[in-house]
């Protein structure tokens, strides 16, 4: 049969499989078929696993036993088996290349499997291949990939977002059911947002890191993106969980006490930092299309509320000063020694200059010299201490509006996605796309980007919804609700 | 707003080899972003926050060697760019002029 796959979601696909309407090997197939008609166009994928079917084989023949040995007839079957998903290139799967998207890394085979791919192993996910991203995770447009860029799916003159805009985009062509990204200052969600696809960045810590290639450490986080909020869900729960490999990995109890939404009939009240839209910055139809969905959510009885947010402002200058500094000491590992590219000099030292200039791209260099400058004797007082102490304030902020909302609700990006090539020449610029997602970064809290609309052109719009640490419930709940899902 | 000497500094600090044209266009961008961020310095910070802790604590473990399977070596070992035996090969470090 041929299978819908546009219109798949990891529950259909699951009972289609369970009832054998077609087996894990078909689904994998219509996967692979569906990508080597796009990919050439999207440049989505880096590439496609040859052991993808091995792994589809092997997913059947667990699905036959389960329903030879189960009388209610494959009842036992997780609900990931057999699905498959693409994988951003900066996590490890063994065996795999995990390039980051950079020369540094063209050849490097990963020796283990990151904490997050171990989960989805167990449950027998799929694994189509990997995707591309800006060069390790850094860039706001997959622009800065040392393989080309991605084009956007739904206007292919446009960029896809990034950094995880191979991610974003391999969802959007119905090239995987399901993906993993990393957001570090809105990784996930702004290529969602710009792809039309829904992106989650987790709490801080509520995903283990370990195998996952390192950019600000203070920051990131692995989540999904999917086509529906339930798919998101089903994934967050999958790699979610304390991790003894990565130590700042949480558990149930670290923030029982911040308070989430009391009881589950009352409706969440959602919150609106409206002092922080009036910019000249956000584009008409990105304001536009909020506004109707904060009138949609009314209409839902949703209460909406104003809140102060007073130093939200800041937020964009904190994260481009401690961002640099974490990824100056993270890219130090990249010495042509161990791993990785090498080029030869005259001795030790020199070999060093030599590969990392060669290995490493332009917006990586910039960001470890800057990294390196705001960390520097006689600097570090006036830049880094002082953005550590705004990145408190701005966190004081967030908790004190969550004692009256439940969740806050913003834009994700400031405008759809811009034409490739557009903002490449001015860093300030691309930047300031970031605008509204660096906060759920600097104060650890989760955020999710869900589909709200369409601009001019058929770019889609997406909607940011934020809650309190750990409460990742109550985004679903509303992100599935606000797309009627429930 | 910063020099061609700071900048080689930097690039000495990070082990990265700069070309003229590198510099020429970093000094403009450099420009263009620490104009950005010294916005930073105008904010009135309000707090004195040395005795704040946040929810995450610091995670221990017992610092001793895990055993791994020569076949995990081999694969490690297979990364690097150059290898001698059981060892990553690197160029001689001493006995020479270094000018940091």
């Amino acid at each position: 049969m041929k299978i819908d796959i546009k219109n798949l979601n990891i529950k259909k696909a699951h009972d289609s499989l369970v009832k054998g309407d077609y087996s894990a090997i078909d689904l994998t197939e219509a996967y692979i078929e569906e990508i080597k008609r796009t990919n050439g166009d999207i440049n989505a994928y880096l590439e496609v696993f040859d052991d993808a079917l091995e792994s589809a084989k092997r997913a059947d023949e667990k699905i036959a036993q389960a329903r030879a040995s189960d009388a209610k007839g494959g009842s036992e079957i997780p609900l990931l088996m057999g699905i498959p998903c693409a994988v951003k290139d900066n996590i490890l799967i063994k065996g795999h290349i995990a390039s980051a998207s950079s020369k540094m890394l063209e050849g490097y085979h990963a020796t283990y499997d990151a904490t997050v791919i171990s989960k989805l192993k167990e449950q027998g996910v799929i694994f189509l291949g990997r995707t591309n991203m800006d060069e390790f995770a850094m860039g706001g447009s997959t622009e800065n990939s040392a393989y080309g860029v991605t084009k956007n799916p739904c206007d292919t003159s446009r960029v896809a977002g990034g950094s995880s805009g191979g991610s974003a985009a391999a969802v959007a062509m119905n090239g995987a059911i399901f993906t993993l990204g990393s957001d570090t200052g809105g990784s996930i969600r702004q290529p969602a947002s710009f792809c039309g696809v829904v992106g989650l960045k987790p709490t801080y810590g509520a995903v283990s890191r370990y195998g996952v290639m390192a950019m600000g450490s203070s920051l990131d986080q692995i989540g999904p993106i999917g086509k529906t909020v339930t798919d998101c869900e089903i994934i967050f729960n999958a790699i979610r969980g304390k991790d003894h490999k990565d130590g700042t990995t949480i558990d149930e109890k670290t923030y029982e006490n911040e308070g989430a939404i009391k009881g589950a009939s009352a409706k969440p009240i959602i919150g609106v930092p409206r002092h922080f839209l009036g910019g000249d910055g956000i584009d008409k139809a990105v304001l536009g299309a909020f506004n109707d969905s904060l009138d949609a959510l009314k209409k839902k009885g949703y209460e909406i509320h104003d809140i102060e947010l007073p130093n939200i402002s800041y937020s964009l200058l904190v994260y481009y000063i401690v961002m640099p500094a974490e990824v100056s000491a993270n890219m130090a590992r990249f010495d042509g020694v161990r791993f990785g590219l090498h080029k030869d000099g005259k001795d030790g030292i020199e070999d060093y200059f030599k590969s990392r200039r060669a290995g490493l791209g332009r917006e990586v260099i910039r960001r470890i010299l800057l990294g390196t400058y705001v960390l520097s004797s006689g600097y570090y007082d006036a830049y880094y201490n002082r953005a550590n102490a705004v990145r408190r304030m701005i966190t004081d902020d967030f908790k004190k509006a969550f004692e009256t909302v439940d969740v806050i609700a913003t834009p994700t990006a400031p405008s759809p996605a811009f034409k490739i090539g557009e903002k490449t020449s001015d860093p300030v610029a691309m930047y300031l796309e970031d605008i509204f997602t660096v906060t759920a970064n600097l104060t650890g809290m989760p955020a999710i980007s869900i589909p709200c609309g369409i601009a001019p052109k058929g770019l889609p719009i997406g909607l940011q919804l934020t809650a309190r640490h750990a409460d990742e419930a109550t985004l679903f709940r509303v992100g599935k609700d606000f797309l009627g899902e429930l | 707003m910063i020099t061609e000497k700071e900048l080689e500094h930097l690039a000495v600090l990070a082990r990265i080899e700069l070309t003229e044209a590198d510099k020429k266009s970093l000094i403009k961008e450099f420009d263009s972003i620490l104009g950005y961020i010294d916005q930073l310095k105008k904010v009135q910070i309000s707090m004195d926050d040395s005795a704040r802790v946040g929810a995450v604590k610091n995670a221990m473990r017992e610092d001793s060697a895990e055993p791994a399977s020569a076949e995990d070596r081999e694969r490690l070992l297979n990364e690097s760019p150059d290898r001698e035996g059981n060892f990553v090969a690197v160029k001689k470090i001493i006995a020479q002029d270094i000018k940091i």
